[in-house]
């Protein structure tokens, strides 16, 4: 491993060389754990020409071997916290909706860097590739010197920018239980058509088998502090007739409607944030 | 090569080099010795400066304020108002207060984090409406930093005979200019002259600016502008500014000084596009033919006037639009604000008034019930018709050929027709506009008196002396073509250096869409009497001086006559497809048609059109910018979006010419013509898609939902 | 402090430094190479686009200690190539350069684009220069240029 002291602070940089050097260095101290750089590098940058500001301890993980892994097995998509978005991609078994929704991050260049890891860390409001993790209940796998530890994606963010990882601990892995839907819905709405954060975004995942709904998901992103799913609202729909959701529609909405809570900010403004994504889950379930 | 055919387009001569990235922009040339300079700025709107608490400075680290200005603190933009460093008091969030300057950026960068203004807080003044309501008096009696009134016939005859009256109000926003290369400039000193390089588009206006701050002799002042990425009107006053910083730095520290911005700093702090609110009352007789126009048009001029009587003039004499009406009153203001200080931008106060005037043809088209096409063709102006200000169209107009050849280029009438009936929310829409050529009346004869000088050597190359500079536009290869043709050597043999007004006459700024159509000519002039005298092997040097073309007539206090010599003519068609989930707009189509005289390079010109189409569809649909007391809301190149390859579609273009007996080879404007018409026909696309009036840009997917939802007029 | 190794412009360079600083600040300041510019500092603009690995990447974003080992190309690596000259030409003809400030960053989202895919069609030409600003062409230049590079280029891509 390589460790970087630097002049004028106490600031020290780690390198590490395997996923066990980086567990030792952040079980012993607090660290700031830099993946792809596509968030911290800008959110920390300072004028052209300075070193952007870390003001702990940090340590490099983008190119660790075992955070890189992207794999199939059983039923589960393995995705490596440290894999790209392009990466993700371009893997060969990737279901389409992956690609889909991956395809409208930012940019090419900024897919080929951002990774998946970072992005769920980060925990924005308005993190891309979250509304698709939540609607597929991924699972994290947490790691650090003691063990690992599964979290599901819904506990893992509990407020924006803020996640449950301890200081000793590291996105390893997500995993993806894979289940067949026979449609899915997904719109991104930003405030162009490329390099653009998110107004708001809905995915929608839905398995109807002779008319009546087997599994249904839904999430909303960039209308609340984190992710909007209902489990419960989820449950409410299986075992229904698809073209026959007009008796319970009209509460379905009200009660997402509670959950969906935007905010006015520089981007949009509430009231469109909150009108689209009802439009967009009546589209979804074709209601009136 | 030789130029024969001059509207063929020839290998430009600049992009080699900035294909290889061997161009050296500001940021990439290597000052030796330079020191670091970053402006403090205020945080407040309106303020008293109270106190400013610096820290101890280490040796090598130096304050540069009011103190330091020798002669005079006032930046040279129209009058002296605005100072180069804030004296008592600040008046917009983001104005400047002093540089702190030395040899390392991070100490600098933490040294001014410690400096501590003391301000005592002034009401201010946030909007044109705030403003006029005069809830605070921020400048003069009346908020207005100037206020014209111009008219003809008799427009109180008129409102008893019309037999329709229509009127509206329509609004603009902010526009930020976003040049790939951020604004810098390095001051430094030696020998007792000045030298200041940067990224600008008026040599003469930054060294007149900087001759003034110091007290220097004109001749110890010298201005080198660098290679420009991009200006779009957003260096033309704005260096002054900042070149003068410098070399008020440069001076006292006797070091060479750098100044070059960030990006969020560059979109905070400089200069935008005026917004507007126009109101336009206007009168039909039974025929509906526009017999009467009423306009009132004001402009939020930010903190300091800078260059927004000039701007809101130019806005004024728009404000009729490509119609004949012979019964007019217009008066134009321009209001202080404590908000961002606005300025130039491609089409200065045009894309604007255009707005309101094809909106308004559209409304009062909507309300009758009848065709707009129909119902603007029926007004159109023709050769001889007298202008808004009463000068005389002394060219052919040839707006209703632009009309038929956009039509049939977009199937305009056919959609229009077909997507009344769809129940999708399809539309299309087509603006007509113009864009008077050059300066305003006598501005270059009586303002700018422009001089070109061609230098012929020994070696028989030529070069060209002239202030007017390359930032993207074309000039470099164009002006080229034109002395390469009228000497008939080949285009290779002409130099053409960025301006040094060490070296180069003042042939005026780089603004109005001037440069090909008043210097081109100048150049062509004197290419043709270097010619006569050419001898192989010998030096000549040809100065050419700006004549005035006979019989145009202008009253700059009446404001009457030819405001204009000469006009370019154009029409756009946009295609828009509205999403009915998301409200957001997908550009199915954009065609361009325009009359520029003669295109001195057709692929030069195409670019130009592409690129001022894709930057009005921007101003209308999605560069949102918001103030909020004087804060700009979106600050940051994150914030503030512009159009990627994804938001626009391909934009056909053609041009229908006539020819202008004073253009080189007929050529007249262009740069800015481009721009004029984008806004106002994707907004007319996207009332027409979804059946409800805007009269507002941004044209945005939230204002969309807004006026379907509320059914608002 | 601490030395990263790359290979920069088929050259194989070390140097010793902050692995925190961004990449676009070693290849200017350190290695002297103006191509990769700052239009935006932000990741948005794509001036600053390099290539890595073979990837397109904002050189912006990119902190020094993750390019260790890696490949990375800026213009000035790829001025003496066929497929350089092919982009080269296919711009100048087409009229795609203005201010001639995005046009590195382009150059390298252009060639990025047709190593990873030779023909692409309009839509995937947009997306490939989806992250690459430009303030001056309206975009139709630049298509019409790799469209041109890629017809030209038929067997080198």
């Amino acid at each position: 491993m390589v460790i970087s002291k630097e002049e004028n602070s106490n600031i020290i940089l780690y390198l590490p060389e395997s996923l066990k050097e980086a567990l030792e260095v952040i079980s012993r101290e607090e660290t700031i754990i830099l993946s792809g750089g596509t968030d911290l590098m800008v959110r920390r940058k300072r004028p052209s020409g300075l070193i952007p500001r870390f003001d702990k301890n940090t340590i490099f993980v983008a190119n660790l071997a075992e955070l890189k892994k992207i794999y199939t097995l059983r039923d589960y998509l393995h995705i490596g916290a440290a894999c790209t978005f392009s990466e993700i991609s371009n893997y060969e078994l990737i279901p389409d909706y992956f690609k889909i929704v991956i395809k409208d991050i930012a940019s090419p260049a900024i897919r080929n860097v951002a990774t998946i890891g970072g992005n769920i860390c980060n925990a924005s409001p308005a993190a891309d590739i979250l509304p698709l993790l939540y609607a597929l209940e991924a699972e994290l796998v947490v790691g650090s010197l003691k063990g690992d530890r599964i979290i599901f994606i819904e506990d893992f963010i509990v407020a924006p920018g803020r996640n449950v990882l301890g200081s000793d601990e590291i996105l390893k892995e997500i995993r993806i239980p894979i289940v067949n839907f026979n449609e899915y819905y997904y719109k991104k709405v930003g405030t162009r058509k490329a390099t653009a954060i998110s107004k708001l975004s809905f995915i929608g995942f839905i398995n109807v088998e002779e008319d009546v709904i087997k599994d249904v998901r839904i999430a909303f992103g960039a209308v609340a502090p984190t992710i909007v799913k209902s489990k419960k609202m989820e449950n409410e729909l299986i075992g229904k007739n698809i073209n026959n959701l007009d008796e319970i529609s009209e509460e379905l909405i009200e009660d997402y409607s509670d959950l969906i809570n935007p905010i006015d900010d520089q981007r949009s403004n509430k009231n469109y944030r909150k009108q689209v994504a009802v439009n967009l889950l009546k589209d979804f379930l074709k209601l009136k | 090569m030789l130029i024969d055919e001059i509207s063929k387009p020839v290998k430009r001569i600049d992009v080699e080099d900035k294909i290889k990235g061997k161009t050296e922009y500001l940021a990439d040339m290597h000052f030796e010795d330079a020191l670091y300079a970053k402006t403090l700025r205020s945080t407040k709107a309106r303020a008293e400066i109270l106190s400013i608490d610096i820290p101890r400075l280490p040796e090598g680290y130096y304050i540069v304020d009011k103190n330091d200005v020798p002669a005079r603190n006032g930046v040279k933009i129209i009058n002296y108002e605005m100072p180069f460093f804030a004296e008592d008091t600040v008046n917009y969030i983001g104005e400047p207060l002093l540089l702190l300057v030395g040899p390392d950026k991070e100490t600098v960068e933490e040294l001014i984090t410690e400096i501590k203004v003391n301000y005592k807080e002034l009401k201010g003044v946030f909007s044109i409406d705030e403003s006029e309501a005069l809830t605070e008096v921020i400048y003069g009696k009346d908020n207005c930093f100037i206020e014209y009134n111009y008219g003809k016939g008799d427009l109180d005859k008129t409102e008893k005979e019309a037999a329709y009256v229509f009127e509206k109000e329509y609004t603009t926003g902010y526009q930020e200019h976003i040049y790939l290369e951020t604004q810098g400039m390095v001051g430094t000193y030696e020998n007792g002259r000045v030298k200041v390089i940067g990224s600008m588009q008026c040599p003469y206006y930054v060294k007149d600016a900087v001759v003034d701050a110091l007290g220097f002799d004109y001749d110890d002042v010298q201005i080198v502008q660098s290679n420009t990425g991009g200006g779009f009107g957003g260096k033309e006053e704005y260096p002054s500014l900042i070149g003068g910083q410098v070399a008020i730095a440069a001076l006292k520290i006797k070091k060479p000084v750098k100044l070059i911005f960030d990006r969020d700093e560059d979109i905070q702090c400089t200069t935008k596009r005026h917004p507007s609110q126009i109101i336009l009352k206007t009168f039909l007789d039974k025929n509906h033919k526009i017999i009467g126009v009423d306009a009132d048009v004001k402009l939020d001029g930010g903190a300091y006037m800078g260059i927004s009587n000039i701007v809101l003039q130019r806005s004024i004499f728009a404000a009729i639009g490509v119609y004949d009406v012979e019964n007019i009153k217009v008066r134009g203001r321009a209001f202080a604000t404590n908000n961002i200080v606005t300025g130039a931008y491609r089409g200065f106060g045009a894309p604007q008034s255009f707005f309101a005037t094809e909106m308004h043809m559209e409304y009062m088209a909507k309300e009758l019930g009848i065709n707009s096409l129909d119902f603007k063709k029926k007004n159109l102006l023709k050769k001889g018709d007298l202008s808004s200000t009463g000068g005389v169209f002394r060219e052919d107009i040839v707006l209703p050929k632009i009309i038929e050849t956009i039509e049939e280029m977009s199937s305009y009438s056919e959609k229009y027709e077909q997507y009344k009936k769809s129940d999708k929310y399809k539309g299309v829409g087509m603006s007509l506009f113009f864009h008077g050529g050059g300066f305003t009346g006598n501005g270059e004869r009586d303002i700018i008196k422009a001089k070109v000088k061609l230098k012929k050597y020994k070696d028989d190359k030529v070069e060209i002396l002239i202030s007017n500079v390359e930032m993207g536009q074309g000039v470099t290869t164009g002006l080229r073509k034109i002395v390469a043709h009228a000497l008939e050597i080949p285009l290779e043999d002409i130099i053409y250096a960025n301006p040094d007004t060490d070296r180069v006459p003042n042939s005026g700024p780089t603004v109005a869409s001037r440069t090909t159509m008043i210097i081109g000519k100048l150049l062509q002039n004197a290419a043709i009497k270097m010619k006569e005298e050419w001898k192989s092997g010998e030096e000549i040097e040809i100065l050419e001086k700006y004549k005035h073309p006979e019989g145009f007539n202008w009253d700059a206090e009446a404001l009457v006559g030819d405001a204009y010599n000469t006009y370019s003519w154009g029409a756009n068609v946009v295609e828009v497809e509205v999403n009915p989930i998301t409200y957001e707009v997908d550009i199915k189509g954009v065609w361009a048609v325009f009359d520029i005289g003669k295109a001195i390079d057709a692929k030069i010109i195409e670019g130009q059109i592409e690129g001022g189409v894709a930057q009005g569809l921007g101003y209308a649909g999605m560069e949102v910018m918001n103030s909020k007391e004087g804060r700009l809301i979106q600050r940051t190149n994150t914030d503030y979006v512009i159009p990627t390859a994804k938001d626009l579609p391909k934009i056909h273009n053609k041009l229908v010419n006539t020819p202008y007996d004073y253009g080189p080879f007929g050529a007249k404007s262009a740069g800015e013509l481009t721009l004029i018409g984008a806004a106002s026909a994707y907004a007319i696309a996207v009332q027409n898609a979804i059946g409800k009036t805007v009269s507002q840009i941004s044209v945005t997917p939230e204002l969309i939902m807004e006026v379907i939802k509320n059914d608002k007029n | 402090m601490t030395k990263i190794k790359f290979n920069l412009n088929n050259k194989e360079v070390s140097i010793e430094s902050n692995p925190l600083r961004r990449l676009l600040d070693v290849l200017r300041e350190d290695f002297k190479l103006i191509a990769p510019k700052e239009g935006c500092g932000q990741g948005e603009c794509g001036a600053c686009s390099v290539i890595i690995d073979g990837n397109l990447i904002n050189s912006c974003c990119v902190p020094l200690g993750n390019v260790n080992a890696a490949k990375v190309i800026t213009i000035e690596g790829l001025v003496d190539t066929k497929e350089f000259n092919i982009l080269k030409e296919a711009y100048e003809d087409a009229g795609a350069v203005q201010c001639g400030f995005c046009t590195p960053g382009m150059i390298m989202a252009s060639y990025a684009l047709l190593t990873k895919n030779s023909r692409p069609n309009e839509d995937e030409i947009r997306e490939g220069i989806s992250g690459n600003l430009c303030r001056c062409t309206g975009y139709d230049k630049i298509i019409e240029a790799i469209k041109l590079a890629s017809k030209r280029g038929d067997t080198v891509w």
